[in-house]
C-alpha cells in the first residue's frame, strides 16, 4: 500500500501498527532527518546520533509505545523519546570520559579572527562559533535551543518532547540565548585578547 | 515601559514593543544581537539541512518491521513451526488426561506380599461365616459364585476400624485374615481367623 504525502504523522502509525511497511518508512522518512539532527546536536557525536535515530522508531514499533495523541503531536513525541535517549548516552559518557569531554569543551577555535563574531554570525567561522557555542550550553538550554531554533520545533512540540510547560520552553529559551550571546562576546575577546597584549621591553 | 519591563516580555520570541526600542538604544543594540543570533541559526539550521541519518538505519528498521509484524519471508519449515507445536501440546494433554482417567479407575487388591498372602479358598461353595463386611461394600453376597478369598496378614490394628476391641499393646501384632474379593477384584468383607 502506498502513502499519501499529506498523510498525518498519526494516520501513518496506525497504518504501520497495523502492519503496513510502507506507512511505517514513509512516516520514518519524515522525521528521522530532524531526530538524527537532534541527536547530534546535543551528543557531537555521529554513531550515538545514529544509534539514537533507530532507537526511537524501535519505541515507536512496540505495542505499547505510549503515544497518546491528546497529549501531542507524534513529532513532539519522538523528539522526546530521542532527548531521553541522548541524555542516556550522555550520562554514560559522563562517567566514562568526562575529562576528554571537558577538554573538548574548551578547544581553543582554530578560526581566523574576526572583529566580532556577532556582527556576521551567518559567515562560516560565525556559524562554527554559533555551532560550539551551542554545544558548550548546559544541558537544558542547549536542548531548547536545539529543538526550537536550529529545528524550529514549535513551543507546544517543544513542551512534550522536554516535558515541561510551554512557558518553561520560552523562559529557558530567553535564557539560552543571553548564555549563548555572552559567550560569543566572551570569545570575541579572548580572541583580541593576544593582539591587544603585545610584550613590551621594559627600559627602566 | 522601563527596559526591565520590556525584556521581562521575552520580546526576542515574538512580538515586541517597538517604541521602547525607539527610545533606548541599548536595549535596540541588544535586539538586533537577538535577530543576529537568529540569522546565525537559521545559518546553522541551513548548513546541517541534508544532514540525516545513514541509509542503513532505514534498513535495520525494516528489518526489524518485518520481524515483528511476522511479515518477513519465513524459510520454507517455518510456517509450520506453530502448527506441529499445537500438534504437539494436543497429544501431551491427551495423554495426561487419559492417564488421569486410568488412576481414577478402581483397581483390583493386590496381596501386600507373597510371604503374608496365601490362597485360602477358591472352591465352592464358600462359607461365609464371620465375615465383616466392609464399608462402601455390597456386603457378603450369599448368591455370589465369582468371589475369591484371599489370606493376608494385617496388623491387628486393622481390627479397630471394624468396630473391634483392641489393646494398644498388642496393637502392632500382626493377625490372619481373609478377604473377599468380588468378581471386579473389590475387597467385600473380611473374616479375622482369631
Amino acid at each position: 500500500m502506498t502513502s499519501a504525502p499529506d498523510e498525518s504523522d498519526d494516520e501513518l502509525l496506525l497504518r504501520s501498527q497495523s502492519g503496513d511497511e510502507e506507512a511505517f518508512l514513509t512516516l520514518y522518512r519524515r522525521r528521522q532527518a530532524g531526530l538524527f539532527r537532534f541527536a547530534l546536536h546535543m551528543s557531537g557525536s555521529m554513531p550515538v546520533a545514529e544509534d539514537v535515530t533507530q532507537e526511537v522508531f524501535l519505541a515507536l514499533l512496540r505495542g505499547d509505545c505510549g503515544y497518546d495523541p491528546a497529549r501531542g503531536t507524534l513529532s513532539g513525541y519522538l523528539f522526546g523519546i530521542a532527548r531521553k535517549l541522548v541524555l542516556r548516552h550522555l550520562e554514560r559518557r559522563r562517567s566514562s570520559i568526562a575529562l576528554e569531554t571537558d577538554a573538548d569543551d574548551y578547544t581553543q577555535p582554530e578560526l581566523a579572527v574576526i572583529d566580532d563574531p556577532l556582527l556576521d554570525l551567518t559567515r562560516r567561522e560565525g556559524i562554527d562559533a554559533l555551532r560550539r557555542a551551542v554545544q558548550a550550553l548546559p544541558r537544558r538550554y542547549r536542548e531548547v535551543v536545539v529543538l526550537c531554533d536550529l529545528e524550529e520545533v514549535d513551543y507546544a512540540d517543544a513542551a512534550v518532547a522536554l516535558g515541561c510547560p510551554i512557558g518553561t520552553v520560552r523562559s529557558r529559551l530567553h535564557r539560552a540565548r543571553g548564555l549563548l550571546l555572552e559567550k560569543l562576546h566572551q570569545e570575541r575577546n579572548t580572541r583580541q585578547a593576544p593582539g591587544t597584549l603585545k610584550p613590551v621591553r621594559c627600559v627602566s | 515601559m522601563n527596559c526591565q519591563e520590556f525584556w521581562n516580555t521575552i520580546p526576542e520570541l515574538g512580538e515586541c514593543d517597538e517604541s521602547h526600542l525607539l527610545e533606548c538604544p541599548t536595549c535596540a543594540v541588544r535586539m538586533m544581537r537577538h535577530r543576529e543570533l537568529e540569522a546565525g541559526f537559521r545559518a546553522v539550521a541551513a548548513g546541517s539541512r541534508q544532514v540525516a541519518a545513514p541509509p542503513r538505519v532505514e534498513a535495520r528498521l525494516r528489518t526489524a518491521f518485518r520481524q515483528q509484524t511476522g511479515a518477513e519471508h519465513h524459510s520454507p519449515s517455518r510456517p509450520w513451526i506453530p502448527a506441529v507445536t499445537w500438534v504437539a501440546a494436543f497429544a501431551a494433554m491427551f495423554a495426561l488426561a487419559a492417564f488421569l482417567v486410568r488412576t481414577r479407575q478402581p483397581e483390583p487388591v493386590r496381596p501386600p506380599a507373597p510371604r503374608a498372602v496365601e490362597m485360602a479358598a477358591v472352591q465352592q461353595p464358600v462359607d461365609y461365616d464371620g465375615f465383616i463386611p466392609l464399608p462402601n461394600s455390597a456386603g457378603v453376597a450369599a448368591d455370589e459364585d465369582d468371589v475369591n478369598l484371599v489370606r493376608v496378614e494385617v496388623p491387628r490394628s486393622a481390627m479397630i476400624a471394624l468396630g473391634l476391641d483392641v489393646s494398644a499393646d498388642r496393637a502392632s501384632e500382626l493377625v490372619e485374615a481373609d478377604v473377599m474379593l468380588g468378581s471386579n477384584g473389590v475387597a467385600r468383607a473380611v473374616r479375622f481367623l482369631e
